[in-house]
């Protein structure tokens, strides 16, 4: 991947902020990009430049939301200053307040304030999302303890009676000099004003934005803001840019004559004591029953679960972490937080809903005796001080995958168990990215909507941080234009800035307490979702634990597998009860066949597969991490697969003579002293290096997130020079950072490969020894995985499963299997036909007591209506009334939709009707529109039906590739499955080609992409020239294309309607990529490197 | 593909229209070059600029096409009377002309078709015709069948010619019956009991019927709009049209006021015996239908026009004109002031050109200067909240540079040189700091402190520094005199 920076970086402070003395005045009306589209400076610019102009404290006052608070408090954390924790409050009425709480309970307040606000309106219905409407009752109500500062405006003067007597926390009235050319006159008004009621002046700069050089941003944030554009907002505009952070002497200066106003700033601040850092967390104290402590809850659940796991009884290894791990969980204090997961684990399991611990919590012996997870302690070797460190002191991190189909249920149960005062998802916060920022920007600066997508390009464009110039001069545009120029400046400072809020995929934060006095709490646009203001990264911030409720596509798969078997086959399986080490299972994995496997199924992976050749468990859990950016940046996968297959020897880097040559030897052994997983990188930076536990937290953090470039720079020069000067290889040491800066994009950490090679293994003994099940089960759970069903079906055939059409009288709304001499067929369900509901296939199969065996027969007792008919004919499920498709669709227009009334009953109106003469239906028309219907078809591939033309034009067929020798030109044709073009692969973009005997590979370097893109971009069916390509270890072809032509018009030649074969669920220009969102890729809702690299 | 007037782009490049769909913009239609580039209707614009990176895109205008069909529709009036715009906003759209009886006046049915492609093309319009007994039939063989057709057979048409929408072609192509013929041969009866009780366009035995004739479809033609004209044809040649114009005015006022219009734009054209046109136009304001006004605004201009050999006829139009009831004078007898207004805006005009009347408005801008701004006389003011600091009366129309004694840099003036006479400075309120408009001014433009200044005899003045001590943008600031107060 190249010097990838598509992964958002997160503005933080870096570097040494001594603490400034005590200043005269504290800055109090301070708007962040919290506030959407107002605030134009982020935390870090703030607080840098307010410790750089001397403050020693910082307000933060977001327009009726917190959600910046946790940022500024970090920020301010790190540069000394103090924080003063506050909002702007905005009534319904129009009033604006700046809202101080004095203490936690003044801030719990607050928060219960803003919830109510943003849960219901003034009406008391569900709120809308984004919005917040607060009456001067529900301030009156909410206002002990929180000091307030009321705004003026022109009716001031009118209301401030009736403020002052329901707000008796009301002291201030905000003053600001902002050069309007009244402000003497006006501050003294108001001095008087505030001195008639018994209150003060409070001077405030009410800043916007941290430096005069940021009002454009500002300006254009007013401009998409109010929807309009720059040359027309006008008076929407302010006049001058004095809206930015001024320092405590030029304040002092400005209210000269006030000094009071200076003051009052000064009291208000110091009366301020409340701190984020307050926000003691409780966990909810439900599992624990009377009697016991959450500890001793929690170690008399984990000897129990060790006793179940262990039947044969406790290695002395496995005791013994166990006894370090539950000591390390009392100190830290969290028994509760495994007690909760334990309990949500539990419910799950008594459901028969499947599920699974991933990423860190698999290093912990406990999450596994408890269930959690299932990575064995006593087989793999575990890295608890990855999952929790007394080091460290942030919260461990505890994901959970749960069946895609039924995580609804879990998480209505943890709502439904703790209630929606106690239990909230977490937000995520969606940033501005180049393409929306350039958009957004350029609509504001007035340039036309052609100018701007130019400038945004569309699919495959880049998903960099910044507009480089290059971009731009790709796009055609002329960056010496001014207005292109400060549009595309304005863009590149836009980028990063939060534009709104979204839920979380599954982040759930569960407290003893009510939620809302905590943290503000809103409604989501889904309806029945309500989450909070804070994202993950805010949460972690100030150490509060969250939940991971994820979903993952293959265990509602498996669990459906292990379903059938029960009840077809009678079998029972669980996760833990697949046979290990399955000689027919790995024999399958190593030929590549692995289409529908949980992550091995795409096309790089089924590549390596014949390489690697995986023959234990283990191997698949290199081979899950193998195929990442991550190890392929840093150049580990040849070695590592050289030295597997015994072409180069196992060797060690060791360093210069004074130290142990071996050092590196206990940390590589596994895998053939090839680091690829992220501990391995880790600990050789720790051993290798020599890093501190602290240096070595930064680059794990580092390798997390990718915060910070300069962090990274930093950290590479002291790696690789330690380990230079420690006499070890430069490019051995080079290549080990490389792999670090790959994990920042996606790199699997060891445990969390092995979570997930667990998968791999259960669905390919399931693909192995039950292809039918297998594939019945990957059907019923579409829409997931790699492939779509018409690549599944074709699979399933392929390894001899007797597949039979949909029909009426045999399909239920799921796929099945029916039995079939001694073994079963996979039946497909109704759910394949679209346009058909589950409702009305539900009053069919309860209507089918008896074969149907007319028409208005199936309408009259399964009460369906026209529509749905036509579908089910149009799907060719008639056949077993003796209905062919268009029989069945003449048919089914005759039907009445109309309720059969008994006087009609008898007899049509028009008489009996004559016979009609419609003419067969040729195979390759039916193929077509079960293609249509269906999106498969089992009748014939419609290349098949061109063939004999194909083969008289000396095209080759996907098997024949076989027997072609390297380096041989060859043609051939067939169906696009998927086109991809990876970032890593330096704009090689990878083609499959389908035809009715296989598939074929094609890789497409740069230079042809350029010279064919219209025919990549939509060809259906492909024609292509190339030489074939055979890696001679693996048996492994592809074709380097030299020339495609697009023969998407033969396609037509089958029927009038053109087809469109389905493509496979990972094509690239149909479905770009999603930009990967900020985070760990181990809180990625469903993986998203496959698809990113091949 | 509607062309706009000015901007067209030459055919070569790829070129697309764009409505807003549900998902974002999609194509609504495009230009040949776009078509051959794989460009398809109905395809999101962003998939579309992926294929074909070079892809102009602009908004489609549906209503002004619509209107230029109509506008067409009546063009085609020359060949017959019967004449209509079919087709909706969905880009499928065409004429139809029932040119029952007109078709001898062209010579026939072939010369005629080959005459009205010939006069299209001269409007820049390509264009497929087809003549049949039937407007279904019509349109099938335009769209589907050979070049020019006239009266061909339609059997074998596809299915898609009888104006069926995409669902019914669909099912009739599953059920087989791929051209009309094969339709055709059905039971009537079947055909009834499937697809009796829908809309014309998923009802094939309607279409049939249509097509055959066996249901009518007449073309009912809209009115044309009327048009206002006066002429004087005159049996001698003269030279001088002055006196023939009062009566001509109140000839077009009449029709206008059968009809309860008023004239927004006037044109008198003068033929001469030679041959040669001159014209002259006029507008008006708001629409009037006041004789003597009208004649009014072509006064002393007909002089300009060259006589030659006289002229023997002349006409006055009022190409563009607006509703305008019956108007009564007030109580009091006398007429509306707007409406006086009005005329001596149109006389003005009409005497002195269309860019020597103008009228301030104001602005939205904090830039002083910009804050006005100069359009059209009667055009409707904007809505705009104005600022909120108080503004001097007079303006000069450029800063004055002064010469200025102030105490502190950033503070106001002690005493300043103003026309060569000096102010000392009594009092002042200030400043009121307004910064260049960044997205408008070249960079270095330097802000503006403006100070409220009395002096000792009361005089009030609006003086501004331009820049700061030390902003990076130039020397020490200087002192501009931008207006004063009364």
């Amino acid at each position: 991947m190249p010097d990838s920076d598509n992964r958002r970086i997160r503005k933080t402070l870096t570097g040494d902020f001594p603490p400034n003395p005590r200043a005269d005045y504290v800055e109090l009306g301070v708007t962040t990009p919290f506030s959407f589209l107002r605030g134009a400076s982020e935390a870090s610019d703030l607080v840098a430049t307010a410790h750089s102009l001397g403050y020693d404290a910082l307000g933060v006052a977001d327009l009726n939301t917190m959600a910046g608070v946790v940022r500024l408090h970090a920020e301010a954390a790190k540069a000394s200053l103090r924080p003063v924790i506050g909002c702007r409050l905005r009534l319904v009425t129009g009033e604006e307040f700046l809202a101080y709480p004095r203490d936690r309970a003044g801030y719990g307040r607050l928060c219960s304030l803003l919830t109510k606000g943003k849960r219901h309106d003034t009406s008391d219905h569900w709120q809308a999302k984004g919005a917040c409407d607060i009456t001067l009752a529900d301030l009156a109500a909410h206002a002990d303890g929180v000091q307030l500062i009321v705004l003026p405006d022109d009716s001031l003067t009118a209301r401030l009676p009736e403020l002052t007597r329901r707000l008796p926390t009301l002291r201030h009235i905000a003053a600001s000099y902002l050069y309007h050319g009244d402000d003497r006159a006006r501050i003294n008004r108001l001095d008087r004003l505030a001195r008639a009621h018994g209150l003060s002046i409070l001077a405030t700069n009410d800043v916007h934005y941290h430096a005069a050089e940021r009002r454009p941003l500002q300006d254009v944030m007013t401009c998409i803001r109010e929807k309009t554009t720059i040359h027309k907002a006008g008076f929407l505009l302010e006049p001058n840019a004095e809206r930015h952070l001024k320092s405590p002497a030029e304040m002092v200066l400005l209210f000269a004559d006030w000094p009071h106003a200076i003051r009052a700033t000064r009291e208000v601040a110091d009366a301020c004591a409340f701190s984020l850092t307050e926000l003691a967390y409780h966990y909810p104290m439900e599992t624990v029953p009377p009697g016991e402590t959450p500890q001793s809850q929690l170690e008399k659940l984990t000897w129990e679960g060790a006793a179940a796991r262990y039947p044969q009884g406790l290695s002395g290894k496995v005791h013994g972490l166990l006894v370090k791990e539950l000591e390390i969980i009392g100190l830290k204090k969290i028994p509760q937080y495994f007690l909760t997961i334990h309990e949500i684990v539990l419910w799950a399991r008594a459901q028969g809903i499947l599920c699974q611990g991933r990423g860190s919590a698999a290093n912990s012996a406990v999450c596994f005796v408890l269930g959690i997870t299932s990575v064995d302690p006593a087989e793999q070797e575990l890295l608890f001080e990855r999952f929790i460190s007394l080091d460290r002191d942030e919260p461990p991190d505890i994901d959970v995958d749960f069946e895609h189909e039924r995580r609804e249920e879990v998480i209505q149960h943890i709502y439904a168990k703790y209630g929606r005062h106690r239990a909230g998802l977490c937000a995520t916060v969606i940033h501005y990215r180049p393409r929306s920022a350039i958009r957004e920007v350029g609509k504001a600066m007035g340039l036309s909507e052609d100018v701007t997508s130019a400038l945004a390009k569309t699919v495959w464009g880049s998903w960099g941080t910044s507009m480089g110039e290059a971009n731009s001069r790709e796009a055609g545009v002329d960056l010496t234009d001014p207005l292109m120029a400060r549009t595309i400046k304005l863009a590149e400072q836009m980028i990063g800035m939060p534009r709104h809020l979204g839920q979380h995929v599954g982040g759930f934060i569960l407290t003893e307490g009510a939620l809302h006095d905590t943290v503000p709490i809103g409604n989501a646009a889904m309806p029945d979702r309500s989450f909070i203001e804070w994202d993950k990264d805010d949460i972690d911030e100030l150490g509060i634990l969250k939940v991971d409720i994820l979903a993952l596509g293959m265990l509602t798969c498996i669990r459906k597998c292990f379903d059938i078997l029960r009840r077809q086959y009678g079998v029972t399986h669980d996760l833990a009860s697949i046979p290990q080490d399955d000689k027919d299972t790995y024999d399958m994995l190593c030929k590549g066949d692995s289409i529908g496997v949980f992550q091995v199924e795409s096309r790089a992976q089924m590549n390596m597969l014949p390489r690697l050749k995986p023959r234990k468990f283990y191997d698949l859990v290199v081979e899950v991490a193998i195929v990442r950016p991550g190890p392929i940046q840093g150049d580990m996968v040849h070695p590592y697969l050289r030295r597997r297959s015994g072409i180069e020897p196992e060797d060690y880097p060791s360093p210069a003579a004074p130290h142990d040559p071996d050092e590196l030897r206990a940390i590589l052994g596994r895998t053939y002293g090839v680091p690829i997983f992220q501990e391995q990188a880790m600990k050789i930076a720790m051993v290798a290096a020599r890093f501190s536990s602290a240096e070595a937290n930064q680059l794990r953090r580092a390798m997390a997130t990718f915060r910070s470039r300069g962090t990274i720079g930093r950290l590479e020069n002291l790696m690789v020079g330690r380990m230079i000067e420690r006499g070890y290889d430069p490019d051995f040491a080079k290549r080990c950072f490389d792999q670090i800066k790959g994990f920042g994009d996606y790199g699997f950490p060891e445990s969390h490969a092995v979570s997930f090679a667990l998968l791999v293994y259960v669905s390919s003994w399931l693909k192995c020894h039950y292809p039918a099940a297998f594939a019945c089960a990957l059907l019923n759970s579409q829409p997931m995985g790699f492939y779509a069903p018409a690549q599944i079906v074709r699979d399933a055939r392929e390894h001899g499963v007797d597949l039979r059409e949909v029909d009426v009288n045999f399909s239920e709304w799921d796929n099945t299997l029916e039995p079939s001499g001694n073994s079963f067929a996979l039946r497909l369900g109704l759910r394949q036909i679209e346009g058909m509901s589950p409702v009305a296939a539900g009053r069919l199969i309860r209507a089918r007591d008896e074969p149907f065996t007319r028409l208005s027969d199936l309408a009259t007792r399964a009460g369906l209506n026209g529509r749905t008919i036509h579908a089910l004919a149009a799907a060719d499920a008639f056949r077993s009334m003796g209905l062919d498709r268009r029989a069945a669709l003449w048919e089914a227009k005759a039907l009445r939709d109309a309720p059969d009334l008994p006087l009609f009953r008898s007899g049509q109106d028009e008489g009996d009707e004559p016979a009609a003469h419609l003419p067969q239906m040729p195979l390759c028309e039916q193929v077509v529109a079960d293609y249509q219907t269906l999106r498969l078809s089992l009748k014939a591939h419609p290349m098949a039906f061109l063939r004999a033309s194909m083969a008289r034009q000396g095209f080759a067929r996907a098997t024949d590739l076989e027997g072609v020798p390297n380096n041989r030109r060859v043609r051939l044709a067939g169906l696009v499955l998927v086109r991809q073009r990876p970032g890593s692969a330096k704009g090689v973009c990878f083609i499959t080609l389908e035809d009715e005997t296989g598939v074929a590979n094609l890789v497409v370097w740069p230079k042809v992409m350029t010279a064919f893109r219209k025919v990549i971009m939509t060809a259906r069916l492909m024609q292509v020239a190339g030489r074939l390509q055979r890696d001679t270890a693996s048996g492994v072809t592809h074709i380097v294309v030299e020339s495609l032509q697009d023969r998407s018009d033969v396609l037509l030649r089958l029927s009038d309607r053109s087809l469109a074969p389905p493509l496979s669920r990972a094509d690239e220009v149909r479905h770009p990529i999603p930009a990967p969102t900020l985070g760990h890729p181990r809180n990625m809702r469903i993986i998203p490197g496959s698809r990113d690299f091949h | 593909m509607q062309e706009r007037s000015g901007n067209a782009l030459p055919d070569d490049l790829p070129q697309a229209l764009s409505v807003e769909g549900t998902h974002g913009p999609v194509i609504h239609a495009v230009n040949r070059m776009a078509q051959m580039a794989g460009v398809t209707t109905g395809a999101r614009v962003a998939d579309m600029r992926a294929l074909c990176p070079e892809l102009r895109v602009d908004h489609a205008d549906c209503d002004g096409d619509r209107a230029a069909l109509e506008r067409l529709a009546l063009w085609a009036r020359r060949w017959c009377p019967w004449t209509v715009a079919e087709g909706g906003t969905d880009g499928d759209c065409g004429l139809i002309l029932d040119t029952t009886g007109s078709d001898h006046l062209w010579g026939g049915e072939a010369e005629m078709l080959a005459q009205m492609e010939a006069d299209l093309s001269m409007l820049g319009l390509s264009s497929r015709l087809a003549l049949a007994p039937t407007w279904g039939a019509a349109w099938a063989l335009a769209r589907f069948g050979p070049v020019r057709a006239i009266c061909s057979d339609t059997a074998c048409l596809p299915v898609a010619a009888l104006r069926l929408d995409g669902e019914t072609v669909l099912l009739l192509n599953r059920l087989g019956l791929r051209t009309v013929g094969q339709l055709a041969d059905l039971p009537r009866l079947s055909l009834a009991r499937r697809f009796a009780r829908a809309a014309p366009t998923r009802t094939p035995l309607t279409r049939l019927d249509q097509m055959s004739g066996h249901l009518p479809e007449p073309v009912s033609p809209p009115e044309a709009p009327p048009v206002f004209r006066a002429d004087a044809r005159l049996a001698e040649p003269i030279f001088d049209p002055t006196h023939h114009l009062p009566d001509l005015c109140a000839a077009l006022c009449d029709q206008l006021a059968r009809t309860h219009q008023g004239a927004r734009r006037l044109r008198l054209t003068v033929y001469r015996t030679d041959g040669e046109v001159s014209r002259i136009e006029a507008a008006c304001a708001l629409p009037s239908r006041d004789p003597a006004h009208l004649a009014f605004l072509f006064r002393d201009r007909l002089e300009k026009i060259d006589p030659g050999f006289g002229f023997d006829l002349i006409s006055v139009e009022a190409p563009v004109t607006e509703a305008l009831g019956t108007q009564q004078a007030d109580l009091a007898g006398r007429t509306d002031a707007g409406l006086e207004l009005s005329q001596l805006v149109d006389r003005l005009t009409a005497r002195f050109g269309r860019n020597v009347l103008i009228q301030l408005q104001p602005a939205a801008s904090h830039i002083p200067e910009r804050a006005e701004a100069r359009v059209a006389p009667l055009t409707e003011a904007p809505v705009i909240r104005p600022v909120q600091a108080e503004r001097p009366q007079r303006l000069l129309d450029h800063p004055e540079e002064v010469h200025v004694l102030y105490a502190v840099p950033e503070g106001p003036p002690a005493q300043f040189q103003w026309r060569r006479r000096s102010y000392r400075v009594a009092r002042y309120q200030g400043p009121e700091r307004i910064a260049p408009e960044w997205w408008h001014d070249k960079p270095g433009t330097r802000l503006r402190d403006y100070f409220k200044i009395e002096d000792e005899a009361g005089h009030r003045f609006w003086l501004y520094r331009e820049g700061l001590q030390g902003d990076g943008r130039g020397g020490i600031p200087r002192w501009f005199l931008h207006g004063v107060f009364d």
